[in-house]
């Protein structure tokens, strides 16, 4: 007994840094991906209905944590068949192409009262660009729930390829929401 | 001209929602074409987002056209007007007032059924009243259609007994909802 527990000091001197904060295991079933657009004037709400999230989150170890999402893009849903199928098509998400889109973030600023915020990439169409969240992290013994927003320009990601350039009826502004239920391990 | 009704003729206030109603009527049967001929894009949106807007407007001012209407007398038909000629010309005017009022709210709710919420011209938004559900949206259209097809009709009938009036009675019905001089 006495010398296991004196081995497993060295051991834990050698795991890295950014290994250090916390594994979380993603609940698909209670996680939800967001986006809200806007169409003519009026806001309407979509969502991706697979994307996976590795997440290491720590509040009291933030240099060791990271975020890295990945979208499967062709699981866009609007509720209407119809403008799920241009999404996906070659002017706006390209799914072919660009089956996955990609969120990571390994730097955090703790803004205080359980709200942080992190400067991360996200790389959509093959491009990639900071795209910061703001977010908040409440854990309980189950788990914990990170919860966020963000605003991006569908442009700036070349969503929006001949027509769908103009802005007058489709905004160039999206916003993002995402909650995500996290268990430990 | 006198602002309200009196038993002889249609006051202004009157003749502007009438007009007013059916040049936009008409703006929305070129816009529903204009529409359908487009592929999806920004434009058909934009035209569709147009044609919501002003069918909403449309529906604003029929329900302060009927509560203009209860508030005035509505002239009374010539008395040599058949019997028949007076229920038939009540009917097709209750048609067209249920026509003008349920056809933007069927539009309404097919546009939320397919989750487009409704922007009054980038002022504001609809609320929705129902879930997104393609049933529903299905329905809805195909009842919009059918509600816009009825209109054209029964706005053809209402023309043609208008004309009538004007032409073959050469009485005052059709000059009594224009801002002229009866001729009685």
């Amino acid at each position: 007994m006495r010398s296991k527990s004196l081995l497993i000091i060295p051991l834990c001197l050698l795991v890295p840094v950014a290994y250090a904060a916390i594994q979380w295991t993603m609940q698909p079933r209670q996680s939800e991906l967001v986006f809200i657009a806007t169409q003519a004037g009026a806001q309407f709400e979509g969502k991706f209905e697979k994307f996976t999230a590795d997440i290491r989150f720590d509040p009291k170890d933030l240099t060791g944590s990271r975020f890295d999402v990945t979208i499967d893009m062709a699981s866009v849903n609007t509720r209407d068949g119809e403008r799920d199928q241009i999404l996906k098509g070659e002017d706006l998400f390209a799914v072919k192409q660009y089956p996955t889109a990609r969120y990571v973030a390994d730097k955090f600023i703790d803004k205080g009262k359980g709200q942080y915020s992190a400067p991360g990439r996200l790389t959509l169409r093959d491009v990639t660009k900071e795209v910061p969240i703001e977010f908040t992290f409440t854990e309980d013994p189950s788990g914990a729930w990170l919860k966020g927003t963000a605003t991006l320009k569908r442009l700036d990601f070349g969503v929006g390829q001949g027509d769908w350039k103009d802005t007058q009826t489709v905004a160039n502004e999206v916003k993002v929401r995402f909650a995500l239920l996290l268990n430990k391990g | 001209m006198q602002l309200k009704n009196d038993t002889l003729r249609y006051g202004l206030i009157a003749q502007l929602f009438h007009w007013s109603i059916v040049a936009l009527i008409v703006t929305q049967f070129v816009l529903a074409n204009k529409a359908e001929g487009l592929p999806i894009g920004p434009a058909k949106i934009a035209t569709l987002a147009t044609h919501k807007s002003i069918g909403m407007t449309i529906f604003a001012l029929a329900v302060l056209r009927l509560i203009w209407r209860f508030m005035n007398p509505v002239p009374e038909l010539p008395s040599s007007t058949p019997r028949w000629q007076r229920t038939a010309a009540h009917f097709t005017h209750g048609l067209l007032y249920a026509l003008i009022l349920i056809t933007p709210i069927v539009g309404w709710t097919m546009s939320s059924a397919r989750n487009f919420p409704v922007s009054y011209f980038g002022l504001f938004t609809l609320p929705d009243f129902v879930e997104p559900n393609q049933a529903l949206y299905e329905f809805c259209h195909e009842l919009h259609e059918f509600l816009a097809t009825a209109l054209f009709v029964v706005a053809i009938v209402h023309i043609a007994a208008a004309l009538k009036h004007h032409f073959v009675d050469k009485d005052d019905v059709l000059r009594r909802m224009l801002p002229v001089k009866l001729k009685s």
